[in-house]
């Protein structure tokens, strides 16, 4: 760990290993996304080239690749921002019983959200949010509880003592959250909002069944163009048009990766 | 501020998105993607003759029929809709499906139609779709792994005996799959419609429908018969007692893909499928040709058990559909959309170039299509062929089918399993709903 | 402690009851789905058909065949061994032994392995299935590189080893939450606590469990919640993999709850199905809570 040199060599070589067994399943997925006459075998390219590539990004792609963002983007910004509204007063007031009441809202979201499509579907068209903003509410809906919870346990992880200190230099309570509970909570904020992020970015069946026209399908529909009829599937594609897929994602990992390492230790500070 | 410009962001993009759904247009259509090449050139055909715009919206396969089924119901669904032929008879007596018999009879190439499969589609003496294609089933085979067990090519079954005799020399001759007879959950539909359905039919004489999972005279769903215990007595020889097949084909990631590299690699035997198969057998990407699948592969029809009185051979069949939703604004227009895409030279080229078996009579009798020495003798089949239960409630008696042959793969005996099976379909439909053979 | 006597909050509890409305908007429109869900469990809403329309009350009916037909209590065992395996051994113990290891190692080690857990995640299910699926098959990366070169005939492990195979996926999948988590945690262990203990001659073994584990308890509680309720409710990655199969032998009760209200499309049932999965992570939760609570 520390000082011995022999161990922490050790310890490289054994981390090593250990990505290599982890990044090893990979092989797969990039050995099939340059092969331009993929079959979903495990084999080296007898081919190389970017076809698949250029499969993937044609067609209706670039539109797919707005919507996601938007949904994405869209949901994790109005999670964070509903939820940083109310998270704050339920940190520093004493509202009887609210942590009872955060763990059930988290508990009661293990209820499938397909066993409520039904009635939900119902609800967007009587509210005519059968489009993107309607997709966009309902997964925030469904991220709020997690949302709630871990910005709770974040801001109560900042010392109350900054915003006496802030009140007394005569800060108001806007520029008191403004100036110091979201700057020292910048962190943790950063992690929710990746992880309604990722939630959004995967979700298939409600940007499938909500949208109206076909110009408002996300990418992680576009994927299953891959499936033709009678399980023939393009694997070149599939492959390929995953790697674009997950690309942006990784992006915004490492965009918000600086914040995120020291925003979980905040988690799991009383419940 | 980088917030701020999110938000302003969401929001007015949100405004086009909802600004971006026109108000309704002539004529809404939706389809999935793999159907294309039919329904495409048949909306523009109907665009230049009448001027109208279609609003098509083309969907991935994968949650199709939940967003039909959802889209009916609520009143959102476009006014022509794909669906598989099994959805039909269930939406149409939920009244979302508007009966065609009328709006058909003015059309001079409906009398085309194969009546046994516009049956596939009809509910209560009503058609409530036009099927797209239609396919037969039977079992192809692996004609190097047969000369290697010492079977006799052709090959033709004409009991279940002799079918377990072969994979019993099959599997002796050292073939991994010597029978893939598809079960369990994940193979979803085909596990009834493959598998049992096509052993059920000739497993018991087809009298008063006791081959079948339905009595259609007092629509009954049969929890229990010969013809049922017969049907799984052969999946448990063949997956537990003679261990004359591995499970795991049927629980493949990809079943498909699977099947393919299994058959490209010598390693089955026989396989219950269809004749969808013929289309590219080993390899989608170059499909071989037709001398090299005839080299490699054969075919012949499923036999019946051997019981006395039972089927020499069986057949069932399924297929996707096109129909009208009951709400549609212009029923007319929207019809004259399904006769467009269903116009005899654009089926026609579609039925030739994808290889399907065509389901009007004007196709089947023309002569690129009987030319086709495959679809030819695949079509002779489909004369005799049986439609599946399309009355409401088969997807769930498909499914809990489904779940009594996987159960099997477990290991679990026919008696418990028949047990299981009539106990579920109670607990769905209520006894009075439940009948039994013998 | 936070208490009422703070004048920038006290004066100001309109705004704070303002800014709380849209959340409390929100999860009221989801305690009211969420009540529907609980009321179709005591229904035979289906799916399609004639029962989607015209359902009618059943009582207890579905909670009595939870026990009385078979399905329920198989998967049940399968999720509680997918469960402990996957997220409680493999994902929670991994994510912190690889944390506890990684800290105070080179960054760029650090960084490698980071990517290589990241990676898993962010992939989509669907593409995850295939990757391992093809990794385990019969002419798959484990077999070509490790079993037949050792002289062994190729192994099926989809059919010999089903659930080990996806439980291996799930920890490969979802390593990477736990390990940010802890690996944060770790960061606020101070140094000091860590060299005092060393200098004490404590073993790195005992380093980890006698001083850094019990500063981090409150994240390893809060931690196995959210993992157990993920793994509990997780779905798509066994469901592609292997269908609940072979048999039953990968169907836990996210499976078994899909097949039943999709497949067979009896909502009610699966419903009832949900409630039950739902009140068993309730007696857990309230056993991690008590872990969260003890006194310091």
């Amino acid at each position: 760990m520390e000082t011995n040199p022999t161990h922490s060599r050790l310890t490289a070589i054994a981390l090593t290993f250990m990505a290599i067994i982890w990044v090893s399943p990979f092989s797969w997925l990039f050995l099939n996304a340059f092969n331009t006459a993929s079959t979903g075998q495990l084999e080296i390219p007898r081919s190389v080239g970017l076809d698949n590539f250029a499969m993937a990004i044609s067609g209706n792609a670039g539109r797919q690749f707005l919507n996601s963002m938007l949904i994405a983007a869209g949901t994790a910004t109005l999670s964070v921002v509903v939820g940083i509204a109310a998270a704050y007063p339920l940190s520093r007031l004493r509202i009887p019983g609210r942590n009872a009441f955060l763990w059930t809202l988290v508990l009661l979201r293990m209820l499938p959200s397909a066993g409520v499509l039904v009635p939900l579907y119902f609800a967007a068209q009587r509210g005519g949010l059968l489009n993107q903003l309607g997709v966009i509410i309902a997964l925030t809906i469904l991220n709020l509880p997690f949302t709630l919870l871990l910005l709770k346990n974040f801001f109560d992880t900042v010392p109350i003592e900054l915003e006496e200190a802030a009140y007394v230099e005569g800060a108001t309570l806007f520029q008191i959250v403004t100036r110091i509970v979201l700057p020292m909570s910048r962190a943790g904020i950063a992690v929710v909002w990746f992880f309604s992020f990722t939630g959004a970015w995967n979700e298939f069946l409600l940007p499938l069944i909500f949208a109206r026209v076909q110009d408002a399908f996300p990418m992680s529909v576009g994927l299953y163009a891959a499936f033709g009829q009678q399980g023939a599937i393009n694997y070149g594609f599939l492959t390929a048009y995953s790697i674009i897929y997950a690309a942006p994602a990784v992006g915004v990992y490492f965009l918000l990766r600086r914040n995120m390492n020291t925003g979980f230790a905040g988690v799991g500070v009383k419940g | 501020m980088l917030k701020k410009g999110f938000l302003t962001t969401v929001a007015a993009l949100s405004l086009v998105a909802a600004a971006a759904i026109p108000a309704r247009a002539e004529v809404t259509f939706m389809y999935a993607d793999w159907i294309e090449s039919l329904v495409e050139p048949g909306i523009k055909a109907f665009e230049a003759e009448t001027g109208e715009t279609v609003k098509a919206i083309k969907l991935p396969g994968q949650g199709y029929d939940q967003r039909i089924a959802l889209d009916l119901a609520a009143g959102t669904a476009a006014d022509v809709n794909l669906m598989d032929s099994f959805m039909v008879s269930e939406l149409a007596s939920s009244g979302y499906l508007e009966p065609l018999n009328d709006l058909a009879a003015g059309w001079d190439q409906y009398q085309y139609y194969l009546p046994g499969l516009l049956e596939v589609a009809s509910y209560q003496g009503k058609v409530y779709a036009l099927p797209t294609d239609t396919d037969v089933r039977m079992l192809w085979y692996d004609k190097s792994n047969f000369e290697k067990a010492g079977i006799a090519l052709p090959w033709e079954p004409k009991t279940w005996a002799d079918i377990l005799d072969a994979a019993q020399k099959l599997k002796d001759a050292g073939v991994q799959y010597p029978f893939q007879l598809p079960a369990g959950t994940k193979q979803a539909e085909a596990a009834t419609m493959q598998g049992v359905y096509m052993a059920l039919l000739g497993a018991d004489v087809p009298e008063g429908d006791r081959n079948r999972l339905l009595n259609r005279e007092t629509g009954q769903w049969i929890g229990d018969s010969p013809a049922l215990r017969r049907t799984f007595d052969l999946y448990h020889q063949v997956y537990v007692d003679k261990q004359l097949n591995p499970a795991d084909l049927n629980y493949a990631t990809d079943i498909g893909a699977a099947v393919r590299a299994a058959l490209a690699n010598d390693q089955l035997g026989i396989l219950a499928s269809g004749s969808w198969e013929d289309a590219c057998l080993w390899d989608c990407n170059n499909p071989p040709s037709r001398e090299e699948r005839d080299a490699q592969v054969g075919w012949t029809p499923w036999p019946g058990s051997g019981e006395p009185g039972a089927k020499t051979t069986t057949n069932i069949s399924g297929g996707w559909t096109i129909g009208v939703n009951a709400k549609a604004a212009d029923k007319d227009m929207a019809f004259k959309l399904v006769t467009a895409i269903f116009d005899e030279a654009n089926f026609k080229a579609w039925t030739l170039a994808n290889h399907r078996m065509a389901v009007r009579t004007d196709i089947s009798e023309s002569p690129e299509y009987t030319a086709d020495p495959f679809l030819a003798k695949a079509t002779a089949l489909a004369a005799e062929t049986t439609g599946r239960d399309t009355v409401p409630g088969y997807q769930t008696v498909s499914a809990l089918v489904q779940q009594a042959t996987a159960d099997i793969l477990d290991g679990a005996s026919v008696d418990d399993v028949i047990q299981e099976y009539h106990d579920a379909l109670v607990d769905e439909f209520g006894t009075d709903k439940v009948m039994t053979y013998e | 402690m936070k208490n009422q006597s703070n004048p920038w909050l006290t004066s100001n509890l309109l705004v704070l009851g303002l800014g709380m409305l849209p959340a409390a908007l929100l999860i009221g429109v989801l305690l009211y789905f969420t009540a529907w869900a609980f009321a179709f469990s005591f229904t035979d809403l289906a799916l399609v058909g004639r029962k989607s329309v015209e359902w009618s009350w059943v009582g207890l009916q579905n909670f009595e065949r939870l026990f009385t037909r078979k399905g329920f209590l198989d998967a049940l065992w399968t999720t509680v061994v997918f469960v402990f395996f996957s997220a409680i051994v493999g994902q929670s113990v991994l994510g912190f032994l690889l944390a506890a290891t990684l800290r105070g190692t080179q960054s760029t080690i650090r960084s490698v392995v980071e990517v290589c857990i990241m990676l898993g995640w962010l992939l989509p299910d669907i593409v995850a299935a295939f990757l391992w699926s093809a990794t385990t098959s019969q002419t798959g990366l484990i077999n070509a590189l490790i079993v037949v070169p050792l002289g062994f005939p190729p192994i099926s492990f989809i059919n010999d080893y089903a659930l080990p195979v996806v439980i291996v996926a799930n920890v490969w999948k979802g390593t990477a939450w736990s390990y940010l988590l802890f690996s944060a945690a770790l960061d606020s262990v101070s140094r000091e606590v860590v060299e005092a203990a060393k200098v004490d001659g404590a073993t790195p073994l005992q380093r980890i469990w006698l001083v850094m584990l019990p500063i981090i308890r409150p994240h390893i509680a809060t931690n196995m919640l959210f993992i157990t309720i993920w793994t509990f409710t997780y779905f798509p990655l066994i469901f592609a993999m292997t269908g609940g199969g072979p048999g039953r032998q990968t169907e836990t009760l996210a499976v078994f709850l899909y097949n039943q209200s999709f497949a067979r499309g009896n909502l009610g049932f699966g419903s009832a199905i949900s409630v039950a999965m739902l009140a068993i992570v309730g007696v857990l939760s309230i056993f991690y809570l008590r872990l969260l609570r003890e006194p310091k």
